[in-house]
């Protein structure tokens, strides 16, 4: 559930076009402090694997996602 | 600059060093015929942006470092040894170019010169100032390759809500199976984009061409070639290789998307499937009779933006001129146009950057095309002209539409 | 010391010079042979004509300078045909070839005019360098060769011209004898060249030349044989 989750910053990246929502999402990180979660709400499809990819790559965790109608939410927490 | 980083920096320009390399790094008589070729010089009217001055940077750093006649007499060759500034150089050069090689168009021995500047991004690698974003991203899309099982879920998961929009657009009984994953034997293996808009427009075609496709897990786009990488390009450009070897697919079909296409095409040596565009594959279907389109459908005035990599680069230009005289009944070609046309300025990864304010400036060139054309839908097939076409629209006010060539056709596909 | 300097730059230095540009041309080849070649292809598009006639428009027609400056056009078309028969012109220095002959002509084809539209070609080269843009993108090496050429040609000009319409009898049997025992690595200045009116022009003459040949493979004068391999690579 979303609530068990402290968002610190939201971001809408929704009609984005490809690469933005990950360059977008990876400058915002880069501007939180360890600990931090962003809420990322996204439409892009590719997202589902970008995101996690991206993660993988920088050494962020994707704590969580959830689908909603016409886009998902994910929920990345800053590791280091 | 430390002798050890010197070392490891000499030792990626000799990487790179190839026969082409060699060619095109001695034969430039600095004749200047290039100069304004550039459109980031027409937006910014300055040395370095002209093509002869970005390759120079390259050049008079080759030549101190691996020409006799650089280490000795430097002043005649105006040879440079690699420092802090001439890194900044190299940035300003290599990551303001958009690799649209129109300049070569205008070199009278065909100078490759986004080529040349690809010692220009191995160096910023290794000296760590590359643009972080496409660093990042290459980085991303090597780990997807690596882990894709991983990921697959997740992407099939939205794959459903897509399929319903398909079935919506063709009104077709069932949604199941429109949009296709590993398939085996497929005969067509499409890569699209992270955008949904990238896979809904060909699906819709796909589906109404009633061809055996399946769509490929990985995006098209190759931020390793962006970020000039080498290694990574080929990594990331193997994922899709690798997935349609393992599928057994006869073609390859690339989403809009020019260095996508380029890549597979031209730069990776012979494959064992068959490697089209989109806008090819759209020709054919039409030619063959396999979808039919309302022509003459769009009354505005419209305009085709012909992508670098697909165009002069890769020689895709009739076909989106033929799928558009059917659909438009007030067809404008821009001037200069084909081999000649601008480049949008968006090309290379530099939609990626945090650049705006230069991607509008030197997006000059093109608005000044599109504004004497007097269209009012800008049509391209790249999502990164698309993505730069939008930027000068906003950023310069003009009142037109920019429409890729898939959603025009599937927009107007007579179902 | 003066005798030992005329004498240095007809013999030694010529010898010095084509070994210079020989060694330089075969290193540079060498270099070009040893580099890996690549696996994709660099080719740009539109291709109307076959590769091999397509490299040969673009080399010899040069219509990118056509579409680009119909002056600058002229002046490099003008250039590399005079280029062409000046060495023509000095193959016949050397001895007589009867397939040159096929036109009768006093050696040196073009009647004087072929140096006098180098030189003015060189100079119209020289000062497009000095303005802008092209200043900002000219290195001192793109000078140089300009200069040597053109000293060069105003010398060996001026003996042709001089030999065509003055006095002065260029003995071309004495220049092939002198050229001929370089060749057979017998040197021998004859004593007509030493003592001629011209011989200082000779030996400057042949000293810009001999500078020019040992610049050559060191710098973009090798776009001469390179230029095809580019052209090649834009239609592969």
């Amino acid at each position: 559930m979303s609530d068990e989750i402290k968002v610190d910053v939201k971001m809408d990246l929704k009609g984005l076009a490809c690469p933005l929502p990950v360059v977008k999402v990876s400058q915002q990180v880069k501007k939180m402090k360890v600990g931090e979660v962003l809420e990322a709400e996204t439409t892009d499809p590719g997202a589902h694997a970008d995101f996690p990819a991206w993660a993988k790559s920088s050494g962020n965790e994707i704590v969580k996602t959830v689908k909603e109608e016409k886009s998902a939410k994910f929920y990345i927490k800053k590791l280091k | 600059m430390e002798k050890e980083k010197l070392r490891e920096l000499k030792k990626l320009i000799a990487s790179r060093l190839t026969r082409p390399m060699r060619y095109y790094l001695d034969t430039c008589t600095r004749c200047g015929l290039c100069y304004d070729s550039c459109h980031a010089y027409y937006g910014i009217p300055k040395k370095e942006y002209s093509p002869v001055g970005r390759a120079e940077v390259v050049r008079r750093a080759v030549k101190k470092h691996f020409r006799p006649s650089g280490r000795l007499f430097p002043y005649w060759g105006d040879a440079t040894a690699l420092d802090e500034r001439v890194m900044d150089e190299m940035k300003e050069a290599a990551f303001s170019c958009t690799g649209c090689r129109r300049c070569m168009m205008y070199c009278p021995f065909g100078i490759d010169m986004p080529y040349i500047l690809g010692i220009a991004k191995v160096l910023l690698i290794g000296y760590g100032n590359a643009p972080e974003e496409l660093v990042m991203l290459a980085d991303a899309a090597v780990e997807k390759g690596r882990s894709i099982d991983e990921f697959k879920e997740g992407f099939r998961s939205v794959i459903g809500d897509m399929e319903l929009e398909v079935q919506k657009r063709l009104g077709l009984p069932s949604a199941d199976d429109l949009i296709p994953m590993e398939k085996k034997n497929a005969d067509v293996l499409f890569v699209g984009l992270s955008g949904a808009h990238s896979i809904i427009h060909p699906a819709v075609i796909f589906n109404a061409a009633k061809e055996n496709w399946t769509l490929s897990f990985f995006e098209a786009v190759n931020f390793g070639m962006f970020a000039g990488d080498p290694e990574k390009m080929q990594f990331i450009a193997d994922r899709v290789v690798n997935e349609a070897k393992a599928l057994g697919v006869k073609e390859v079909v690339i989403v809009e998307c020019g260095t996508a296409y380029r890549i597979p095409k031209f730069l990776l040596g012979p494959l064992p499937f068959k490697v089209t565009s989109i806008a090819e594959k759209i020709h054919q279907y039409l030619a063959e009779g396999r979808i039919r389109v309302k022509e003459g459908a769009i009354a505005e005035p419209l305009t085709y933006h012909d992508p670098c990599q697909l165009g002069r680069n890769a020689g895709v230009f009739e076909e989106p001129r033929e799928i558009l005289g059917r659909l438009a009944a007030d067809y404008r070609e821009m001037s200069p146009t084909r081999e000649y046309n601008w480049c949008c300025g968006g090309g290379g990864g530099l939609v990626a950057l945090d650049n705006e304010e230069f991607r509008i400036k030197t997006g000059k060139a093109k608005k000044d095309q599109i504004d004497a054309t007097g269209a009012k839908i800008v049509v391209s097939a790249c999502e990164n002209c698309i993505l730069q076409l939008n930027t000068i629209k906003d950023g310069y006010g003009l009142d037109v539409e920019v429409k890729s060539l898939s959603e025009l056709v599937a927009e107007n596909l007579v179902v | 010391m003066w005798n030992d300097i005329y004498y240095f730059i007809m013999v030694p230095m010529v010898y010095i010079a084509f070994a210079t540009f020989a060694l330089g041309i075969l290193f540079k080849f060498a270099v070009v042979a040893f580099s890996p070649g690549i696996k994709g292809k660099l080719g740009a598009y539109p291709r109307r004509l076959p590769r091999p006639l397509g490299v040969a428009k673009d080399a010899f027609a040069v219509p990118v300078a056509f579409r680009k400056s119909k002056v600058f056009w002229f002046f490099i078309v003008a250039y590399h045909i005079s280029f062409a028969l000046l060495v023509i012109g000095h193959l016949e220095l050397i001895d007589e070839f009867a397939a040159l002959q096929i036109i009768p002509h006093q050696v040196f084809l073009g009647a004087g005019w072929v140096g006098i539209v180098l030189m003015v070609s060189t100079l119209y080269f020289l000062f497009r360098r000095f303005r802008y843009p092209y200043n900002g993108i000219s290195i001192p090496e793109d000078y140089l060769i300009l200069i040597l050429l053109f000293f060069s040609l105003f010398f060996g000009s001026h003996m042709n011209l001089a030999s065509r319409h003055l006095d002065f009898m260029f003995d071309v049997s004495k220049m092939r004898e002198y050229l001929q025992s370089l060749i057979a690595l017998r040197p021998v200045l004859p004593e007509d060249i030493v003592s001629s009116y011209h011989n200082i022009m000779l030996a400057l003459h042949v000293l810009f030349a001999n500078l020019f040949l040992m610049l050559f493979p060191f710098g973009k004068m090798v776009h001469s044989v390179f230029a095809f391999c580019t052209l090649n690579l834009k239609r592969k």
